[in-house]
């Protein structure tokens, strides 16, 4: 196992070498750090031509140069890390320590939720295999995979921010969208739950009419002036998802489970006000923190008091449901501070932004506007990306899902009279995460190299914008920190994905030698 | 089962629809006066200081702009407008061989920490100007090796004609530089405020934060005779400072405050990856009264196009100018609330043929003035065909419906003298009858040596421009190709990243690029393009008629006439030649916010802040 470690960890080596010399010698020839001068007609010109040749040392051929700067980065072991000064004179430590903690904002959420929505989808995919919600998903899935992102963004932005921004104005809806939401969301659910004629039938009606009293309960309420959601309306959210997340997690046969994660809601619910008080009075990261603790430990002691047997299944069961419960604590919590908010005269009634990470001019020290700016800076880049990302996750899972189910153990699991809810999540499911963990490995690793285009078209300065910015301006030694990092991960993620695969899959063994 | 399976699906829709409804929230409500304005800028802030060759780019020096008043500035029609607040300059001796202008600061003009601003703060300019300066004070030579106060000032005029150090008055409050000849545009050749000197001396001492009155009046005096009496290890102190000390790429409550001394109408606030904050200065006395706009975000690196012409419908930002395609354009012209205006900066695309005159360049191409009449029929007819009428109509006027193909591009279109130096200069007979009367003259020059021209491409020709990424110059380098082989000019034009390092290279017979402008000087930065030492000679020209006429431009101020009438010499010289052809001037979106008063693009930098203290809500 050492061995095959080091092994791998040598070939590293070499590869980044060569990688990085190839990189360095293309962009060295191929870019050209004086252009910006060439045009200008300024007298001094000539004087700064000479200035650039020498701090870049442009007489250098980019093969000779390269080893300047590996000599650089070696400095390491002498304790004189440095990967240089941008063109600038600014170090490339210094964007990079800013870029990364930018991108990882950007991109780890939505990683995140496309994993977990993609691989939702794509195991219901292959449960009804070759029904209609089956062909539908995979026509959304191919539709948005063959997608280009910035015109996704485009239209995100004209429709989720320009027009919402627009409608918030006045916040009732119309009519037409209130009957236009209603059937998407029958058709939908009808897709997802499927079966014979009479109950798609039955599951379109109860779905339409539930949406439509709902939008309407709320256009007319005036629920968007002032929104919140409440004491009674967090108890009847907590108790769906105590529900739902029981039938998923141990079926709702598991007594225990369920009286466990309603205790869990209805200790949530007792607490809402002095919790209420302490968000309000302690708001800060801290305080979030202890909270999420407690959280943790009521789940956990709960679940202890009502299980008997099989402790684990009814503590991860609460747990799920108490997390869920917190997030709509917080989400309660920025509803309460989205009419302040919106009425600073930094966001002037047009909270969600089409560009930037933050907005500069919210008044400073809020901890509450600050998260919820945030939040809506968050929107829009996250929402594309998910839906360019999930189509892969997506079909992934379905076809690991479908190999698995064609297996023996899967036919002896429901041959023992295993319920099917077992068999699907316990039998299944753990299986087809085997394969879908390294892909999402390696996926994590892409992170840190950003997302060039999202980046870019949202106003993100993280390392993707690195990236372009330091080709655009033929800035070597940035575009050497960004490529190195993003290389190694690349690199150490696959191997972490090997070692993770015969962690997970016993009939796998890494071998240290022949 | 079915039973519960609807009631789930009942749970589940309704949890489902409510959650995705959370973020659906609003309240309509009625703004306040604004007195905040969001500029859009695509690249990045790296540095206070915009005057080093490293740090001179367009979003340090609006900034600079914003959190600095100088003692004049350029308006809209290119005009220089004193800033008699701050200060004043004047020529105070004018005879041969000694010439001298003497600046005086008003007094009660504070920096932003309270000290006052005095004449001191102009000798800085000297030491980050004058070589010999350097030189004698045991800084380094600017012209061999990077000098301790890299500033990318040395080498111009000013470093050419000043004789030794400028003397200060006895109460500080006046300066007096001399020349060695009465040079033109004294105002823009000389002396200027850079950074605070009493800043820059505590700085380099290692001070943190600001000092007390009687510190700083102290360090001033400091800084006097450090410079006069050449003291090397304390300007070797200072010199850093000012060449890397100023960078920053965030800047917040923990950074050093003598870096952020300015005698501006805004002080930064903060800079984070994402925008520059800057706020009103209370203690601003140095220029005109702010109308209105009390604090000023620039959001950064924000990409042309279309994500800028959506953040303006969307109201993340106010202002936006750019060089956007047709489409943004159409974009930004859609949306109800903003103002779009169309206007030429001082940057103008031309053609170029290498001639290699002079006797360094060793170019020996189909156009080299060493190939007699021959090279200059073909150059004729290369320039005769060039498109440059279709270039106008299919590129340019989708954005800028106002674009002319230029006749002149030493007195560009705008300014007074432009017709008289279309008419006059030469360049009219490649603008004369119609494209295909031309093309017809361009055949028969070629058939004159190569009868086979136009039914064959006899003649190869290399051309260079600029990055693949360049849409309207892929789009040019297929028009001039078509243009071109109909005379029997084969072009090869592949996109060339790293165009800038190859127009010295001798492959090329050809570079078309945009020139742009960085002041309106007496020889309107021609002579860099023309004058066969110029930094910007590509073609290698070497013509004494031209020379003779920039050394005139160049040595003292002249009257407008004579003015004239030597740049239009220096355009009849290239279009006897024919080797250089201006062909459009540069398109410049703005768009903003209508509520926003007196936004007015202007062709130089730091174009549509030019009067940023008169915008107002």
């Amino acid at each position: 196992m050492l061995a095959y470690i080091g092994r791998r960890i040598s070939a590293l080596l070499v590869i980044l070498l060569g990688s990085t010399f190839l990189v360095y010698v293309a962009q060295g020839y191929s870019g050209d750090p004086s252009e910006a001068l060439r045009g200008s007609t300024d007298p001094h010109v000539k004087a700064q031509l000479a200035s650039l040749i020498r701090n870049l040392n442009l007489n250098v051929p980019p093969p000779a140069r390269y080893f300047l700067w590996l000599k650089g980065v070696l400095g390491v072991f002498v304790g004189h890390f440095n990967l240089g000064l941008t063109r600038d004179r600014n170090p490339v430590s210094t964007y990079i320590l800013a870029a990364v903690p930018v991108t990882i904002r950007l991109i780890l959420l939505s990683t995140l939720l496309a994993i977990l929505i993609g691989i939702g989808f794509g195991i219901i995919s292959a449960l009804r295999q070759y029904s209609r919600f089956d062909y539908a998903l995979t026509f959304f899935a191919f539709l948005m995979y063959s997608l280009p992102i910035f015109w996704v963004a485009v239209l995100l932005k004209a429709y989720l921010a320009i027009s919402f921004n627009n409608f918030l104005l006045n916040g009732s809806i119309a009519p037409a969208w209130i009957i236009f939401a209603s059937f998407f969301s029958g058709v939908f659910w009808a897709a997802v739950i499927s079966g014979t004629r009479q109950k798609v039938i039955a599951v379109f009606g109860i779905a339409a009419a539930s949406t439509a009293v709902f939008l309407t309960l709320l256009s007319v309420t005036k629920w968007f002036t002032h929104p919140g959601l409440g004491p009674i309306m967090m108890l009847a959210l907590g108790i769906g998802f105590a529900f739902a997340v029981t039938f998923v997690s141990t079926g709702l046969s598991n007594k225990a489970a369920l009286r466990s994660s309603l205790t869990v809601v209805g200790i949530g619910f007792l607490l809402y006000f002095p919790v209420e008080y302490l968000l309000k009075k302690y708001a800060n990261l801290l305080t979030l923190f202890i909270m999420a603790i407690v959280t943790i430990t009521i789940a956990i002691a709960t679940s202890y008091f009502f299980a008997k047997v099989d402790r684990r299944a009814v503590a991860r069961t609460s747990l799920i449901t108490s997390v869920i419960a917190g997030l709509l604590f917080i989400i309660d919590k920025l509803m309460k501070t989205w009419v302040p908010y919106i009425n600073t005269d930094a966001i002037h009634q047009r909270p969600i932004p089409t560009i930037g990470q933050i907005n500069d001019l919210l008044p400073a020290g809020n901890f509450w506007f600050s998260f919820l700016d945030s939040v809506l800076h968050l929107v829009l880049p996250t929402i594309a990306l998910i839906l360019i990302s999930m189509a892969g996750y997506i079909r992934y899972s379905r076809g690991t899902m479908l190999e698995v189910l064609n297996q023996d153990y899967i036919r002896t699991a429901r041959a023992k009279g295993l319920s099917e809810r077992t068999v699907i999540m316990r039998h299944a499911f753990r299986n087809t995460l085997i394969p879908i963990t390294t892909i999402v490995v390696v996926d994590i690793a892409g992170i840190i190299g950003g997302a060039i285009i999202t980046e870019r078209v949202f106003g993100w300065r993280g390392m993707g914008t690195l990236f372009i910015t330091a080709i655009d301006t033929s800035d070597l030694n940035l575009l050497m920190g960004v490529s190195l990092i993003v290389s190694t991960l690349a690199v150490l993620a696959n191997l972490v994905a090997d070692l993770l695969y015969s962690a997970l899959d016993p009939r796998i063994r890494v071998v240290g030698k022949k | 089962m079915k039973a519960r399976l609807k009631t789930r699906s009942i749970v589940a829709a309704v949890s489902a629809a409510s959650v995705a409804l959370i973020g659906f929230v609003a309240v309509p409500a009625q703004a306040a006066a604004r007195s905040t304005v969001v500029v859009i800028e695509s690249n990045t802030f790296t540095s206070i200081n915009n005057l080093t060759p490293d740090t001179n780019i367009v979003i340090n020096g609006d900034v600079a702009y914003l959190t600095g008043m100088g003692l004049f500035h350029y308006d809209d029609k290119l005009n220089i407008v004193n800033n008699p607040t701050l200060g004043s300059y004047r020529v105070s001796k004018n005879k041969t061989g000694d010439f001298e202008v003497t600046y005086t600061i008003a007094p009660g003009r504070v920096w932003s920490d309270g000290a006052p601003i005095t004449a001191a703060d102009l000798l800085l300019f000297h030491v980050l100007s004058s070589a010999a300066y350097n030189k004698a004070a045991g800084l380094g030579d600017p012209n061999s090796d990077t000098p301790v106060f890299n500033s990318g000032l040395y080498g111009a005029v000013y470093d050419q004609h000043v004789v030794g150090t400028p003397t200060l008055s006895a109460d500080n409050m006046s300066i007096t530089v001399k020349y060695d000849a009465a040079i033109p545009d004294y105002a823009l050749n000389g002396l200027g405020l850079t950074v605070p000197v009493h800043a820059l001396e505590e700085l380099a001492a290692g001070k943190k934060s600001l000092g007390t009155a009687a510190e700083n009046s102290a360090a001033t005096a400091k800084f006097i005779s450090d410079v006069n009496s050449k003291n090397t290890a304390a300007l070797k102190l200072m010199g850093p400072v000012f060449t890397t000390g100023y960078n920053a790429t965030t800047i917040d409550s923990s950074t050093n405050p003598l870096l952020l001394v300015n005698n501006g109408a805004y002080m930064i606030k903060s800079v984070d990856s994402n925008a520059i904050t800057m706020v009103a200065s209370p203690t601003y006395n140095s220029g005109p009264a702010l109308s209105g706009i009390n604090t000023v975000v620039i959001k950064q690196g924000i990409a042309d196009g279309s994500p800028s012409a959506q953040a303006i419908a969307n109201g993340d930002a106010d202002v936006y100018q750019g060089q956007p395609t047709a489409d943004a354009v159409a974009q930004l012209k859609a949306i109800k609330t903003a103002t779009v205006t169309t206007t030429s900066s001082l940057a103008f695309e031309h053609i170029e043929l290498r001639v290699a005159s002079s006797g360094t360049d060793t170019y020996s191409g189909p156009f080299a003035m060493s190939g007699g009449q021959k090279a200059a029929d073909l150059r004729k007819a290369f320039l005769l065909a060039y498109p440059r009428q279709d270039i106008v109509d299919k590129l340019l006027k989708p954005v800028n419906p106002g674009t002319v193909v230029l006749g002149s591009v030493i007195n560009l279109p705008g300014n007074p003298q432009y017709e008289h130096t279309a008419a006059l200069n030469g360049m009219a007979v490649f603008n004369a009858g119609t494209q295909s009367s031309r093309t017809a003259a361009a055949l028969k020059l070629v058939q004159k040596w190569y009868p086979s021209a136009g039914k064959t491409t006899p003649v190869a020709i290399n051309l260079l421009w600029g990055s693949p990424g360049n849409t309207r110059r892929t789009s040019e380098a297929a028009l001039i190709i078509a243009a071109e082989a109909a005379v029997g000019f084969k072009v090869t034009a592949p996109a060339t990243k790293g165009w800038g390092g190859k127009l010295t290279n001798t492959g090329y017979d050809a570079h078309f690029f945009i020139f742009d402008q960085t002041a309106n000087p007496q020889d309107a930065q021609a002579c860099g393009i023309f004058q066969s030492t110029g930094g910007s000679n590509y073609t290698g020209i070497n013509d004494p008629a031209i020379d003779k006429a920039c050394v005139a431009l160049q040595s003292k101020t002249l009257p407008s006439s004579t003015v004239t009438r030597l740049r239009v010499q220096i355009e009849q010289a290239a279009a006897k030649d024919a080797f250089f052809l201006g062909i459009f001037q540069n398109p410049e979106v703005t768009a903003f916010n209508s509520q926003l008063a007196n936004v007015v693009a202007a062709p130089l930098s730091p174009s549509l802040f030019w009067n940023f203290w008169t915008w107002h809500f």
